[in-house]
């Protein structure tokens, strides 16, 4: 039961980034596409689950005192770890995805799953945890991406979706498109929630 | 007192474990990442000026006069230029005819923003490289007039002065070492004045 919930929970309850607001860094980068945003939320996803796994098996040993030191060592060593991996297994792969992985590194998303959950929590919920999370970030940043890549570039996924006598607003492109954007879909939000 | 330094240890511990799976996985990958790395460089050099044979000319500036495979006739020349972007070098691969007027460019390498600078890779940039000469590589906002300037990317101004920036000065200095070299980049029909 409590499984189910920690996995659900990250998609629209507690939404890392609409709710939480954490990891806007990465999300005001990588939403001017749809496809950057999926791989972003894709590749985050996967950080996330492995270090939640990863914080929750050590976290009997970890002293209290210095537990934000050592996730920040286990976390960095883990993206590296991936990032060099891909680029030698999986070339083709790291190519669409490997731009996105030193973001993952500053995402606070994965630190503050870590301290928020993982730290408290066996290795299954955290599994749970970081699947939902990482699927809320993913689903969130698609949402974003979208309206800014529609108004932005006329585009969804690469594909065109507005008439060609449409101007493309530029500016949702930029970092103050991402801000109004981010803004508007979290009023929206609240605003749903509190008719609940 | 005793605590602090216990906590030291604890931590220096765990950045050794880190530390040490690092370095094992570096060893590990770093060939194969060279490897590939050399791989991608050929394809793309073969990509640019295609039929050719490459010959390496290695000085200052390394670069590659590619013969036709046929022929021999000398085709031109391939090189990389590179410069700092808005986050890091942006490295571009380019080949110019033997009157030093741009065939094609790749970017091969960068770390630009995501959806802005990146753009720059895309053929709808780069191909507007495509005849230009050295003297024409001016980005529109720098005081270039169109159609001979190159339009910068929505956003990204700094990766575009990187690109064309450091394809400008390379090509300079290509021009020179060929010059300077005529031995073996001479070519028969248009001598090179001493």
């Amino acid at each position: 039961m409590s499984f189910v919930k920690e996995l659900t929970k990250g998609i629209i309850k507690e939404n890392p980034i609409f709710v939480i607001v954490l990891g806007m860094c990465p999300t005001l980068a990588t939403s001017t596409s749809v496809n950057n945003a999926i791989g972003m939320g894709m590749a985050a996803t996967f950080v996330l689950v492995c270090s939640n796994i990863f914080i929750s098996l050590i976290k009997n040993i970890t002293p209290d005192k210095i537990r934000i030191p050592v996730y920040v060592v286990v976390i960095a060593s883990f993206v590296s770890i991936v990032d060099m991996s891909m680029a030698a297994y999986v070339p083709a792969l790291h190519k669409s995805l490997g731009l996105f992985i030193p973001l993952i590194v500053v995402n606070c998303i994965i630190l503050g799953r870590a301290e928020a959950f993982a730290n408290k929590n066996n290795v299954l919920n955290s599994i749970a945890d970081g699947v939902g999370m990482g699927l809320g970030f993913t689903l969130a940043l698609t949402v974003v991406a979208t309206i800014r890549e529609i108004l932005g570039n006329g585009t969804w996924l690469n594909i065109k979706v507005m008439p060609n006598t449409y101007d493309p607003m530029l500016i949702t492109l930029l970092a103050p498109g991402a801000f109004i954007t981010l803004g508007f879909l979290m009023a929206l939000m609240n605003m749903l929630k509190e008719k609940k | 007192m005793k605590m602090f330094i216990q906590l030291g240890f604890i931590l220096l511990a765990f950045c050794i474990v880190a530390t040490a799976l690092l370095a094992y996985v570096n060893t590990l990958t770093k060939p194969k990442i060279e490897a590939l790395k050399i791989k991608e460089t050929q394809e793309a050099r073969a990509n640019l000026i295609p039929d050719s044979e490459f010959e390496e000319v290695a000085g200052d500036l390394t670069y590659y006069i590619a013969k036709d495979k046929a022929s021999g006739e000398i085709k031109g020349y391939t090189f990389t230029a590179a410069k700092n972007g808005y986050n890091g070098a942006v490295k571009t691969m380019a080949a110019v005819d033997k009157d030093f007027k741009l065939m094609a460019i790749n970017v091969i390498q960068q770390t630009e923003t995501p959806g802005l600078g990146t753009n720059s890779t895309q053929p709808k940039f780069t191909d507007q490289f495509k005849g230009k000469s050295s003297e024409q590589l001016i980005v529109d906002k720098d005081g270039g007039v169109p159609p001979n300037a190159i339009k910068a990317l929505t956003g990204a101004t700094i990766t575009t002065r990187a690109v064309v920036n450091s394809l400008k000065e390379t090509i300079e200095q290509l021009k020179a070492s060929v010059q300077s070299a005529p031995e073996i980049a001479v070519n028969p029909e248009k001598e090179v004045q001493p």
